[in-house]
């Protein structure tokens, strides 16, 4: 086990420590665990930084290629989207139960994965890669903060009274939360137009053509419809509430699936990218 | 009544609700798409699906799931959601035009409009002055991240007007992409076309093995051709193989070239409206028929296919006609190139020992004669000429595209892109805030509109101000 191996493990473990504490901390409304946990993710985020830089340093490359990498980077962008939003107002910290499992279990699914590095190959090489990678991980980073939030905001709906209410009192209004929810689903939803905007063009200047149908190709469009979706019922429809966080709720995961799902799924020229090490 | 029901089909036609169905029947259509194989009925994807699913296929095949995203229902619902996002557009560019005017006003609002007419009181602790609560009120505001600039005795955080535009930028942008992308598509080309090195061919149909072009495309006013000047096979650079590269030459209709390069991944020729990419590649051999006099009275360059399923390697790409001086065919003539091996492996490329099998058979595809010439040597027809082979060289299979929208795409997708961020970063907020002095002592007057992007809300605004102002006063009575 190499150097950088280790220090992700090292990393995963914080996240499932951190994982823990979050749901420590908000179960017997601890509000020092729930400030311990958010350390914790940070001190991991750290060591995920440590590695990956390693890695991009032995290879040349970011994480691009293969399923550890581009799950890797997906984690990063969510952790450290989720780390700067509860740093800059700690009563969000309660998302953590909800952001941190999911990075635990993406970066467990990444570590069980083969980490052989996979060259930058002659239709990757193009400066349009780090752009158009780099625009789907901080869509996704924006997307699993704004799960973590409808989350947040849903367990509280349901818990008007009891000890749950009590639990969940330090955590902001729910009109701030449901507004944190759709500012973050707006940044999400702008990185991943600009993920497709520059995927365009990439594969105009790479393959002659900006847009094939390819199913990788679909599902962004997908996944950006959808988010079409919700920010017009939330505007346009007036829509609010339970039912638009449970919206937030579904919609992730779809996002999630688009980026590592459908390239294990089908036969797509973004295989290598997502998949686990197919070619090119 | 024909106004009224005009109108009617307008606002039905601007609903939110419509728009809203018909993004969630094209993301539904485009799931479902993505499991259904796409092609014509023949290809061999389509056909096995089809049996694997007989009763289906049937709905598939008459809905056009086949060809999903050309499908009659697919265009109609991508035109109506055109029609809705230039209603909706409209619609937003009025009300960016009214915020925007209520922003410009808010601007220049003093302490006497706003004591008139304000949306909001908070009673203050009497003790109070009222440079205080305004001191308090800002620095509580400025905490849930909302700014406030000091006018006098009236504070504000009013947007810039500018703010509300992003919404009404970003659907005319999408409006516009959606327009590119129809008038495009129809008067685009897009083919594929097979160029031997040192061949040129015109840009014209008859140059390309696979075409597809908009209805509305005119070869008339196309008048170029395309030369293959050079073919590396493991071209490097930059540390990287690109693999096999042609040098592609742009010429007009008078033979000056244009724009020569070479073509790879990532390194397309564009000219123009034209982009050349190296869709494949493969072998190509150059035939001459001499007749008895050793004159040389035609040629032609045939291209090979490189193939694992062929015992030798390669199949060829079509065949070529010997005719008479009427015209009639006499024979037809193909030609592969056996690969050399590496034990199992083919190899691809040019055999040591170039050599093609020429195979002759009559029009009706009666064997005449086939044998393996190499470059120089030739094989004698019946009629007594010579088909000769000249040489065996590299051909690449371009992938040509003619489509001047790309610009405009390219232009559309910034524009919507620059919309979107000033939709989703920009505030859009108005608040005002002066102090009234009354026989109850100060109170904290204050109209908000926090239309998108504020940092707080209106109730935790509220809270949080009704808080700091009587802190003081509740920090007295205990």
């Amino acid at each position: 086990m190499t150097f950088e191996i280790v220090l992700m493990w090292v990393a995963l473990t914080f996240y499932a420590v951190a994982t823990a504490l979050f749901a420590f901390g908000v179960t017997f409304s601890k509000d020092k665990l729930s400030r311990q946990a958010l350390f914790v993710s940070a001190l991991g985020l750290a060591f995920q930084v440590a590695s990956l830089g390693i890695r991009w340093a032995r290879l040349g490359h970011g994480p691009y290629l293969g399923f550890y990498e581009v799950a890797n980077a997906l984690v990063l962008c969510a952790v450290a989207f989720f780390v700067i939003v509860a740093w800059r107002n700690p009563r969000l910290s309660a998302a953590g139960i909800a952001v941190m499992p999911v990075a635990v279990l993406l970066l467990g699914g990444a570590m069980l994965a083969p980490k052989a590095g996979m060259p930058i190959t002659a239709k990757l090489a193009s400066y349009w890669l780090f752009i158009h990678v780099a625009f789907a991980n901080l869509a996704f980073g924006a997307f699993a903060v704004s799960f973590g939030c409808a989350i947040a905001y849903v367990i509280r709906e349901r818990s008007t009274s009891g000890k749950w209410a009590k639990r969940l009192e330090r955590l902001p209004a729910q009109d701030v939360l449901e507004n944190l929810t759709v500012r973050f689903v707006l940044v999400g939803f702008l990185f991943w137009a600009i993920m497709i905007a520059t995927g365009a063009i990439w594969a105009n200047e790479a393959w002659g053509r900006y847009w094939s149908w390819d199913p990788i190709e679909t599902w962004s469009l997908i996944v950006w419809i959808f988010y079409a979706v919700y920010l017009h019922l939330r505007f346009t429809l007036r829509w609010h509430g339970e039912r638009l966080a449970w919206y937030a709720i579904i919609a992730m995961p779809l996002a999630l699936f688009a980026l590592i799902g459908i390239p294990l799924a089908f036969n797509t020229p973004h295989a290598g990218i997502g998949g686990f090490g197919k070619d090119l | 009544m024909i106004r009224s029901a005009w109108r009617r089909l307008v606002r039905f036609l601007g609903s939110a609700g419509l728009a809203i169905w018909l993004l969630v029947i094209v993301g539904v259509w485009s799931m479902v798409a993505t499991l259904i194989p796409q092609g014509a009925a023949t290809d061999h994807e389509v056909t096995v699906w089809a049996s694997a699913h007989p009763l289906v296929e049937p709905v598939v095949r008459a809905i056009g799931l086949h060809q999903a995203f050309t499908s009659l229902l697919f265009t109609v619902c991508v035109l109506a959601l055109g029609v809705c996002t230039a209603l909706c557009a409209w619609k937003r560019t009025k009300a960016a035009m009214d915020k925007a005017g209520t922003l410009r006003r808010a601007a220049v609002a003093d302490e006497r409009s706003l004591t008139a007419r304000h949306d909001l009181e908070i009673a203050c602790d009497p003790a109070l002055s009222g440079a205080e609560v305004l001191s308090i009120a800002s620095e509580t505001l400025n905490h849930l991240g909302i700014k406030t600039k000091r006018r006098k005795d009236l504070l504000t955080a009013v947007s810039s007007p500018w703010s509300v535009w992003g919404s009404a930028v970003f659907h005319w942008a999408l409006l516009a992409l959606i327009l590119a992308l129809i008038v495009g598509n129809l008067l685009r080309s897009e083919g594929l076309m097979g160029v031997a090195v040192g061949q040129t061919k015109a840009d014209a149909p008859v140059s390309y093995g696979e075409l597809h072009a908009g209805p509305m495309r005119d070869w008339s006013r196309v008048h170029r051709s395309i030369r293959v000047d050079a073919f590396d096979p493991h071209f490097r650079t930059g540390g990287i193989d690109r693999g096999p590269t042609p040098t592609v030459s742009v010429l007009d209709g008078a033979g000056k070239v244009i724009k020569t390069q070479r073509v790879y991944p990532n390194m397309t020729l564009k000219t123009g409206s034209l982009t050349i990419y190296p869709s494949d590649w493969g072998l190509s051999a150059t035939l001459s028929l001499v007749n008895t006099s050793g004159v040389e009275t035609a040629r032609s360059v045939q291209l090979v296919d490189f193939s694992e399923e062929a015992t030798d390697g390669t199949v060829p790409v079509g065949s070529v006609n010997v005719s008479d001086s009427a015209g009639n065919a006499l024979l037809r003539v193909s030609v592969s190139v056996p690969l050399d091996h590496s034990g199992d492996k083919l190899l691809k490329g040019i055999p040591k020992k170039p050599a093609a099998l020429v195979v002759v058979t009559s029009p009706d595809d009666k064997p005449v004669l086939d044998r393996i010439v190499s470059p120089g040597e030739g094989v004698t027809l019946p009629s007594g000429d010579t088909l000769r082979l000249d040489t065996i060289g590299y051909y690449a299979r371009l992938s040509v595209v003619d489509d001047w929208s790309i610009p405009l795409l390219y232009a559309g997708l910034v524009i919507a892109i620059i919309g979107l961020t000033i939709a989703v970063a920009a505030r859009q907020q108005i608040v005002l805030a002066t102090v009234i002095e009354g026989p109850d002592g100060a109170k904290l007057a204050a109209t908000m509109r926090l239309w998108r992007n504020a940092s707080s809300s209106r109730s935790e605004i509220e809270r949080e101000l009704g808080q700091a102002l009587s802190r003081v006063e509740e920090g007295s009575t205990t």
